[in-house]
């Protein structure tokens, strides 16, 4: 039975690792060896994830908080952004700071890598601009009327979508030419969620709704009932479900056939408190959330609706970050510890 | 299994510009208090204080989506809360220090947009600081001061050195007029203890609705009332400062001033003249002050006799008393000795204006009625118990049409069916209500306040009597 061969996947612990500070966030290495780990507090370390016995080292620090940390694609290098107003670029092989430097005027919110790695793209205060992979300067977009609190690039690399108070402004970089369509709505946009199909561009809101555009119509939709702002939103590798969460809930949104409009979505309920991270195993379809409740739950959307595994964490759990090749999980914890989980058959 | 930590209070910090916020914030977080305290600023500059932490923030406003515009909230705040949680050790406490011209409105209303913000953090309090030497001329020229008081749980009034005693007492009927139930500190150089402005708990719902109860009572004409003990004699009821005795002739110099006697006369000089009432009371004591209450109400009812500089109070009743001279004195002659009260129109101190030589044996303050600002606070106290759907009905009206005039609204309800208190705390028309304790054997009332511009007491009362369960 295809259903029992699909629920046969479970997390297995693989090893459990002390981090002193809340981890806020964290990014795999594209070879999948190493992670890049931000602290609540400011620290910034590497871990050795492909190792028998991995280490963790403090490499740096970000006065008052890390707020974003991001891996460079296929390269050793990754770059963090923190409350200090400043970015800085880490050398993985050799563990040492590159370069630092303050974008812009207020704390850099989000920091992406193009897909190819020739950009860096830094939301400072109400400036979005870009950069080489050797933090100099190429472009700087004119400054938003509010401050930008997310950004991230499709699939292609060619737009970036910037998250903004009443609009998703989408910056077309390819080839230097710099265009922007604008994607409006009433309220503060919280994230901004390219489709990997390239069809859709969503955005949580603050005002407690999901919205989504399609991109090639600019025709737009609302999904409301949340119980607050919508801070957690993802697709689903192959783009079928958009995965969201503002409560205890995980609200998925199901985008096959005609989609989601006059449907009600999928509810996976399983936590006790706050959800505070969601991610999509990448090439597969497994989901994992992780909540203020100590828990991990992982879900395979459209063949149950339970969790097909929980696993208890020491703390609250703050990121749940899959390996690129889909296979492991690095998850983090508030009171500071990193766990690394192995997804495989029962 | 899940832990849920206890609330972080935070302390919105308002006050116009000078008015001392920097100095007392710096002395929160040189005193040793044993505290972490986490100090966000509403400019960019980061400054680590010792161990304490202090934030830049840009005013960045937007509007919940609820259709309604006075709903606004702090979109940096709510970055900035969030990665303050993000630490492990987290702070005891939050300071948000307003800039001198911010509407402390939005910032507060942050603490109410949802769930997750009401769970983790509890708005302690607002405090106001207002500089006692530039108030009057502010709050003539601009609407930030009168509104920052509007907001205040705890007015800090500042650089009381620098102005005299008569000054002061005006200043604070006149903070009085605008907010009826925020506390009043006086201070020097900010120098209020801080366990007085820190937990205050303003806003918990826990705590009893601290409400002054002389604010709820009806308004009087009165602001003040002494009673004395009087032998048979003339007495001296003068004011404060030295007569220029060369100034003027006394005997039949032009008043320049006007006798009208509505409350919309313009403080912002000196009080022309001022109502008193002297009646013969049973005894020189507290009790027989508020049993003649009433008949002072009568008497402020009855015209008065005008009474010029140096002029004389031969009896018992209703006078006009000139006071637009420094060191004006009426001769108060009494015939029969006993117990007398005496009832002003404002609070004597703020004319300096006593009795010579004698001292009240029991005196007490009414609500003030300075209404020349037009923001102003509005009590209703009744025990009838409420409809819960005529209420909703009400409130949710009153929001909808109101609420951007109302900066402040509190309460304790004796609503039907209900063995608990029903206690609510908004801003704007953003709030918060949940059930308290149980009211026991005590007597079921319901308190609210409303503070706000151009409030119509009319109407709200006529909005509380559609709320009375039938």
């Amino acid at each position: 039975m295809a259903a029992k061969q699909s629920l046969s996947f479970a997390l297995h612990p693989r090893a459990s690792i002390p981090f002193d500070d809340y981890l806020a966030d964290c990014a795999w290495s594209p070879d999948g060896t190493q992670l890049a780990i931000a602290g609540g507090e400011g620290k910034v370390a590497l871990l050795s994830a492909a190792s028998e016995s991995p280490a963790l080292v403090v490499i740096g620090e970000h006065l008052l908080g890390t707020l974003a940390i991001a891996w460079q694609p296929r390269a050793a290098r990754f770059a963090s952004a923190g409350q200090d107003g400043s970015v800085a670029l880490w050398d993985a092989a050799s563990a040492r700071e590159l370069k630092r430097w303050k974008p812009g005027i207020g704390a850099p919110q989000a920091l992406q890598y193009s897909p190819s790695g020739e950009l860096l793209a830094i939301a400072a205060g109400k400036t979005v601009s870009l950069w080489s992979p050797e933090g100099e300067k190429l472009h700087a977009f004119p400054a938003a009327a509010s401050t930008a609190v997310a950004l991230a690039f499709d699939k292609p690399g060619t737009d970036i979508g910037v998250a903004l108070n009443g609009e998703i402004a989408v910056h077309r970089v390819e080839k230097s030419r710099y265009e922007t369509r604008r994607y409006k709505w009433p309220a503060p946009c919280l994230t901004v969620n390219f489709s990997g199909n390239g069809r859709f561009l969503a955005s949580g809101m603050a005002d407690g709704s999901l919205h989504f555009w399609n991109r090639s119509t600019g025709k737009d939709s609302q999904m409301r009932g949340y119980d607050g702002r919508v801070q957690l939103v993802g697709w689903s590798d192959n783009s079928r479900y958009l995965a969201s969460s503002a409560g205890n809930d995980v609200v998925l949104w199901d985008f096959s056939g005609r989609g989601p409009e006059g449907t009600r979505p999928i509810v996976l309920s399983g936590h006790t408190d706050r959800v505070d991270t969601l991610g999509w195993q990448p090439g597969g379809e497994h989901l994992l959330s992780g909540g203020r409740d100590w828990r991990l739950a992982l879900w395979r959307p459209g063949k149950a609706r339970e969790p097909i595994d929980v696993q208890m964490t020491d703390s609250g759990v703050t990121a749940v970050r899959w390996s690129p090749d889909g296979k492991r999980v690095a998850v983090g914890e508030k009171q500071g510890r990193v766990t690394l989980f192995e997804l495989s058959a029962r | 299994m899940s832990v849920t930590p206890s609330r972080v209070p935070v302390t919105v910090l308002t006050g116009f510009l000078g008015s001392g916020k920097t100095t007392l914030l710096n002395r929160i977080l040189s005193e040793n208090h044993g505290k972490r305290i986490a100090v966000i600023e509403n400019e960019f500059g980061e400054v680590g204080v010792d161990s304490e932490l202090v934030i830049g923030a840009e005013e960045e406003l937007f509007e919940t989506n609820n259709g309604c515009i006075c709903c606004t909230v702090r979109g940096d705040l709510i970055r900035i809360l969030g990665q303050l949680m993000k630490r492990r050790d987290r702070f005891d406490y939050i300071l948000i220090e307003t800039t001198g011209m911010a509407d402390p409105g939005p910032v507060a209303q942050t603490f109410f947009l949802d769930d997750e913000l009401k769970n983790t953090f509890q708005l302690d309090a607002i405090v106001t600081m207002v500089d006692a030497r530039h108030f009057e001329q502010h709050v003539g020229e601009l609407n930030e001061p009168a509104e920052q008081v509007a907001f205040a749980d705890l007015v800090l009034l500042n650089k009381t050195d620098l102005v005299d005693a008569a000054a002061l007492e005006r200043i604070e009927s006149r903070i009085r007029g605008i907010n009826g139930t925020a506390k009043i500190l006086r201070t020097r150089n900010a120098d209020a203890p801080i366990d007085q402005v820190l937990n205050v708990g303003a806003f918990d719902l826990n705590r009893a609705l601290a409400v002054d109860q002389a604010f709820l009572e009806p308004e009087y004409p009165f602001e003040w009332g002494g009673v004395y003990q009087l032998a048979a004699g003339d007495y001296l009821l003068r004011t404060a400062g030295e007569h220029d005795h060369h100034a003027h002739d006394h005997d039949d110099h032009d008043h320049d001033h006007d006798h009208d006697h509505d409350h919309d006369h313009d403080h912002e000089h000196q009080h022309a003249d001022l109502d008193i009432a002297l009646l013969p009371v049973t005894a020189a004591s507290a009790a027989s002050l508020n049993d003649a209450i009433e008949k002072a109400v009568r008497a402020f009812a009855e015209p008065a006799t005008v009474v010029a500089c140096h002029g004389e109070i031969p009896d018992p009743g209703h006078y006009a008393i000139d006071l637009s001279h420094p060191g004006a004195d009426f001769k108060v002659s009494i015939g029969k000795p006993g117990a007398y009260a005496l009832f002003c129109e404002h609070h004597p101190g703020e004319f300096g204006l006593r009795l010579e030589g004698q001292k009240a044996i029991a005196e007490r303050r009414f609500a003030s009625h300075h209404h020349q600002d037009d923001i102003r606070s509005i009590g209703i106290s009744d025990p009838r118990p409420l409809d819960p759907a005529k209420l909703n009905q009400w409130l949710d009206y009153l929001l909808k049409s109101r609420g951007q005039d109302i900066f402040r609204m509190k309460g304790v309800l004796n609503v039907k069916g209900e063995d608990r208190r029903q206690v609510f705390h908004g801003v704007h028309m953003m709030f918060d209500a949940q059930p308290e304790r149980p009211w026991g054997s005590a007597p079921r009332v319901n308190n609210l306040v409303f503070i706000g511009r151009g409030l119509d007491r009319a109407e709200l009362e006529a909005g509380f009597e559609s709320a009375v369960a039938r």
